[in-house]
């Protein structure tokens, strides 16, 4: 990929320009820093939630309050101090948004040079926007004709108003709060996030996006999403930040919960590019994400991932293949530069006969950066014939990085087969070489060497989405070689 | 075109090239023969510019140019080619878009805009056929599990499409059968031109019955010991090296 | 964010992870067996810092320790009911013979080697400050509880450029009950030296407690030393072990681990590289039946440029058997040049056996090569229906199979007797009698 002006662009993405975020006046509807049940108990009055969530959250935070922050991962951080944060802010003053042009012009700008115009996005692909927090009305044009399928794509909070009866029956069934010490304060805080779902039968005919969201408490924090797709359902989900997304925050810990009913379908894709830090490490975010998926009968959850972004990257999108000949799969490239830190895989839980699960990891260790392949795939008794691929190669382009592999593979059933193979190898100096001899210079031969061995899983994103994970894998690693 | 004087390299503590001297005029073809171990890898990838060898003395002069001051993309841009003798493979890297952005690089090199996408397949068709490369082959990963007859004439497709001003072949005769040697040679041969200069480094003398020099020289131990015309080639053919090493070095 | 100088071992970051009540049974452990025995002088402070294991412990994850704390009483202090009656469990093998009955040496049933620039005795024999064991290396409680009452084992020292004619069996036998026995090797290759070593733990049916082994092994530059390790222990023991081999520039070493039969076993073998250009292997294999368990951890340290590992580990587990692999290679900062292969293929032959495995890389420098590979399945059903279409009977093929599966770790044993001996006791304990024909015919 030629890829010009790319310096440019790096400013953008790690530059000074990230101060965008919570502005003056919304000081006088802040909450106090500090986290306590009348905090909680604010939040949930503010979102004119029902009595049962807040009781929901009230048990979460009790959960959370008994609960230790992991120290099993390969990261070495400051821990977050949780009572100096401030767990709820309202949005700021909206204003309404008619067009496109009235998006703010620096973000338009870097996504420009991005090489996607939301006009072409949404043209090309009929991606569907959904610009939760604002109600902006450029994304909810496509409302229309999903609401003509019975789908519902709409905010958590209003999906706890509009169709609570599903919120109630989903919500935590994958991610129970007290699974992780993450979890339980998601449950406890959260503030938004996204509610899909997709009815019987019904194949969502184009992806459903969160694509470009600006910051304002939907990507807050704590941000929690449920997609729930019905008996023999398909939908393909997008989520993330192809354009560098600018956010204050230091800590996000989101909970994403998917349900695959009988027979169903979900793709579930994510292009990850949170402010990383400096080159010095300093400032970024810290990406601590609880992903899950449970598959029904018949049914399929494919996880991708393109990492690029965060400080601290500790997410493990996995499946729960609970009914017969479900599918689960993950594939994932993360790359981590500078002082980036990521731990991050899958696991695969087969409980029901025949299932599959396939797991691509393709990491990628620049600058001074670590980069962890953790995942786990366990067979119980109950899984009878179950399969498992697994394929976890890093790449590292520089000798103060670094790669390495947790697998965990526990089976407790004789019919199950499970491969792993895993592979650690530096760039390819014969490689760089054969290009500088084409007249490719260093850094697009850089780009082509990494792009080709991410290519399996660039290729399982959809069209659009992979071509600008691309050019992020490119920005990302620029002047990578040490 | 290429003015090579008392060339000297080596790869770690290890002397390699001795003081080489070579002379390519435009359109012409020279062969460098000679035993294994004499150099005549070292040879073409210090003329590539590979960082692995270092140049201890000498200057090659390419067109005007200090060619040993240029980066290996510089020297390629400015129409040096190298036919590898073991070419690389790069998994996930479709041939196709890697030639693109070869094509591309020395298009900005020349001032020249990027190549539109109709072009350039139309190029690619057009330089294809000059060595029977299928589409197939032009759709997969770069080198990736290609015979390697597949990855020679992939070399003289590159070759094609980049139009160098003169090219190094490094044994590139190396692993082919009679039927892919005719094929590489054809595809060399088609791109002959009075103003393109070729290097064709072999053991055998076989690749030079299809691709004909204008004068041949014997590498031994770093240094040209004999030049001489095509004829010079069938007599190492018969005769082998040693006579060479006896007759005219003692 | 640290800068990357020296590697970050996590575990030693961390808080050690304590759960009350392990940690009140472990010390009650450690002072049972300090009222009845002298122990070595490591303080009880220093064991009593270490957190005792438990299930929450990453090393210990798979490794049920609740065995250790299950017996109330005071371990007892087992001796040598007939001493000499240990007989050789090779067959035929012409080697020297070191051996240990219940953690005491066996004088009489030893043959010790004579040899010019061997030095070989055991460590209450010796002239040698016996408790001069360094500081404590490992942060594991189960090591350092070695430690502190390891005062038997072997002391060998083979002097520079000396070839040892013969190899060198050691011999744990342990018998009756509610045993605690510690052992400790300190081995010292000298510089070009050769030695080849066996390890054969037996045990009687009746034997019940715990055996702790640990093994010190410094290889100098350019020693070849290889370890066959066997382990075909019946009662019902704990049997733990621990290895740390540190190898100097150029030298070579190769250890092979079978356990034939083990109730409880747990392998922690560990290298370390440090110097330039070293080969190391480590195969094993595992076939556990009925309710034994068998745990392989394994950690290859890459410290120094240009070295080579290559690792195997090869599991059939059987009925309720249960099995853990834990491989870590690690490469530094500057090893580069590094290669480190490591391969665990793993059968689960019945519906409760178990497999739970952790092949890990950790890498901090660029210029390598590091592969693994683990894989769980099953018998070739293809395969063992081409045999018995054949006319082979299913015992013989499975038989076949399993030779085929192990047989790259079998070859690798160094002393061919032992390879043959650890073949006829599989073929024992599983019913294969066809197992030698087998292997004639194929």
């Amino acid at each position: 990929m030629a890829y010009d002006g790319n310096d440019k662009v790096l400013e953008e993405v790690t530059g000074k320009s990230y101060e965008f975020g919570f502005t003056t006046d919304i000081e006088s509807d802040k909450a106090p820093a500090g986290l306590n049940e009348d905090i909680i108990r604010l939040i949930s009055s503010k979102k004119e939630e029902p009595e049962w969530l807040l009781k929901w959250r009230l048990d979460a935070f009790a959960v959370w309050q008994k609960m230790k922050e992991p120290d099993w991962p390969h990261l070495q951080y400051q821990k977050p101090d949780y009572q100096a944060i401030s767990y709820y802010s309202a949005p700021k003053q909206k204003k309404q948004l008619n067009s496109l042009d009235e998006v703010d012009p620096e973000m338009r700008k870097t996504m420009d040079k991005l090489g996607i115009s939301m006009e072409e996005q949404k043209r090309l692909s009929g991606v569907a926007v959904d610009f939760v927090m604002d109600s902006v009305s450029v994304a909810t044009s496509f409302k229309e004709k999903l609401g003509e399928l019975g789908i519902i794509f709409c905010s958590m909070s209003d999906a706890v108003k509009e169709h609570p009866e599903l919120v109630q029956k989903y919500l935590g069934s994958v991610v129970p709060t007290k699974d992780n010490f993450f979890s339980a304060l998601n449950s406890a805080v959260f503030t938004d996030g996204s509610f899909c779902y997709i009815p019987k039968g019904v194949r969502c005919p184009m992806e459903l996006s969160t694509y470009f969201r600006i910051n304002e408490s939907g990507t807050g924090q704590f941000e929690r999403t449920l997609v729930v797709a019905d008996e023999s359902s398909y939908v393909s989900y997008l989520e993330g930040c192809t354009a560098p997304q600018r956010d204050e925050n230091q800590l996000h810990a989101a909970v994403v919960e998917l349900v695959a009913l009988d027979e169903s379908e979900i793709k579930y894709s994510t292009v990850q590019n949170w402010y990383p830090g400096d080159a010095e490490g300093k400032g970024g975010v810290f990406n601590f994400v609880t992903k899950r998926g449970i598959c029904h009968r018949r049914s399929k959850i494919s996880w991708t991932q393109v990492e690029t972004g965060s400080a601290v990257t500790w997410k493990y999108p996995s499946c729960i293949l609970k009914g017969d000949h479900s599918v689960g799969e993950f594939y994932s490239v993360a790359v981590t530069n500078n002082a980036q830190q990521a731990d991050t895989g899958t696991k695969m839980i087969h409980l029901g006969k025949n299932t599959h699960s396939t797991i691509i990891s393709k990491g990628i260790s620049a600058g001074k950066s670590h980069n962890s392949y953790r995942g786990l795939v366990q067979v119980m008794p109950s899984a009878d014939n179950a399969r498992n691929f697994s394929q976890c190669d890093s790449l590292l382009m520089t000798d103060t990085s670094g790669a390495h592999t947790f697998p965990y593979i526990e089976v407790k059933n004789p019919t199950a087969k499970v491969e792993h193979e895993a592979t650690t190898s530096k760039i390819g100096e014969d490689q760089i070489f054969y290009c500088l001899q084409r007249g490719i210079d260093e850094e697009q031969a850089i780009s082509l060497i990494v792009n080709g061995y991410a290519k399996e899983v660039l290729n399982q994103l959809p069209m659009e989405f992979a071509v600008e994970a691309q050019k992020l894998l490119s920005i990302s690693l620029e002047g990578s070689v040490g | 075109m290429v003015n090579i004087k008392e060339l000297q390299a080596s790869i770690g503590e290890t002397p390699i090239l001795k003081g080489l001297n070579l002379e390519i005029k435009p359109g012409e073809v020279h062969a460098i023969m000679g035993p294994n171990g004499s150099g005549k890898s070292t040879l073409a990838s210090v003329l590539a510019g590979r960082e692995d060898y270092e140049v201890t003395g000498g200057a090659v002069d390419f067109e005007g140019q200090d060619l040993l001051e240029m980066d290996a993309t510089e020297r390629a841009r400015s129409g040096l080619f190298l036919a590898f003798q073991y070419p690389v493979e790069i998994p996930g890297v479709s041939n196709i878009n890697f030639m693109r952005a070869a094509v591309n690089g020395k298009r900005e090199h020349d001032g020249l805009e990027p190549i539109k996408g109709k072009d350039f397949l139309n190029l690619v068709k057009e330089k294809a056929s000059l060595v029977e490369l299928d589409g197939r082959l032009r759709n997969r990963s770069v080198n990736e599990g290609f015979s390697g007859g597949e990855k020679k004439r992939n070399e003289i497709f590159q070759m094609a499409m980049l139009e160098p001003r003169f090219a190094v072949l490094d044994e590139t005769d190396s692993g082919l059968d009679i039927d892919a040697l005719r094929i590489v040679a054809n595809g060399v041969n088609a791109m002959r031109s009075p103003d393109r200069s070729f290097l064709v480094i072999t053991h055998y003398q076989r690749l030079l019955d299809y691709i004909v020099p204008d004068f041949v020289h014997v590498l031994v131990d770093g240094k040209i010991v004999l030049s001489g015309d095509k004829d010079l080639a069938l007599k190492l053919e018969e005769k082998g090296y040693d006579w060479i090493k006896e007759d005219v070095i003692a | 964010m640290t800068g990357t100088a020296e590697p970050i071992v996590m575990d030693l970051k961390r808080a050690p992870n304590v759960h009350a009540a392990t940690q009140a049974k472990g010390e009650a452990l450690r002072a049972a067996l300090a009222a009845q025995r002298t122990g070595t002088g490591l303080a009880a402070e220093q064991l009593d810092a270490l957190p005792v294991p438990h299930r929450r412990v990453e090393r210990w994850k798979h490794t049920p320790v609740a065995g250790f704390w299950s017996t109330p009483e005071a371990p007892s202090v087992q001796t040598i009911e007939a001493a000499g009656s240990e007989a050789c469990p090779v067959p035929g093998l012409h080697a020297y013979r070191m051996v240990f009955v219940n953690g005491t040496f066996d004088a009489k049933a030893s043959d010790l080697p004579v040899h010019n620039g061997v030095r070989c005795e055991p460590i209450s024999m010796s002239d040698a400050d016996a408790g001069s064991q360094g500081p404590l290396e490992s942060t594991d409680w189960f090591a350092a509880l070695n430690q502190a009452f390891a005062t038997e084992g072997m002391k060998l020292h083979v002097a520079k450029g000396v070839i040892l004619d013969r190899p060198l069996l050691v011999h744990h036998h342990t018998s009756g009950e509610n045993n605690a026995n510690f052992m400790r090797h300190d081995i010292h290759i000298e510089a070009n030296a050769q030695v080849e070593l066996i390890h054969w733990s037996t045990a009687s049916d009746s034997s019940t407690g715990m055996v702790n082994i640990m093994t010190h092994m410094s290889v100098e530059s350019g020693a070849v030393v290889a370890l066959d390790k066997v382990q075909d222990e019946a009662g019902s023991l704990q049997h733990l072990a621990f290895e740390q081999i540190n190898q100097a520039q150029s030298s070579q070493v190769r250890v092979h681990t079978g356990t034939i039969q083990g109730n409880w076993v747990r392998n922690d073998l560990n290298f370390r590289l440090n110097g330039e250009g070293c080969e190391t292997v480590l195969n094993g294999f595992f076939l556990p039946k009925g309710k034994e368990f068998v745990d392989n951890h394994t950690t290859v340290d890459h410290r120094a440029a240009h070295c080579n590992s290559s690792e195997q580990y090869q599991g059939i587990l059987y009925g309720t058997s249960s099995g853990v692999f834990n491989g870590k290679v690690f490469v530094r900062p500057h090893a580069q040049q590094t290669n480190a292969y490591q391969q665990n293929g793993n059968i689960l032959v019945t519906d409760k056996a178990t497999i739970n495995a952790k092949p890990e890389l950790e890498i901090y420098a660029d210029d390598v090569k590091c592969s693994h590979g683990c894989t769980i399945g099953q018998f070739d059903e293809e395969a063992l229906f081409y045999a018995r279409s054949r006319g082979i009977g299913e015992k013989e093929a499975k038989a076949m199979l399993v030779h085929a599966f192990i047989g790259d770790v079998l070859e690798g044993f160094a002393v061919a007797e032992v390879r043959m001996e650890v073949e006829h006791r599989l073929a024992i304990k599983h019913g294969w009698d066809t197992w030698n024909d087998t292997l004639e015919s194929a």
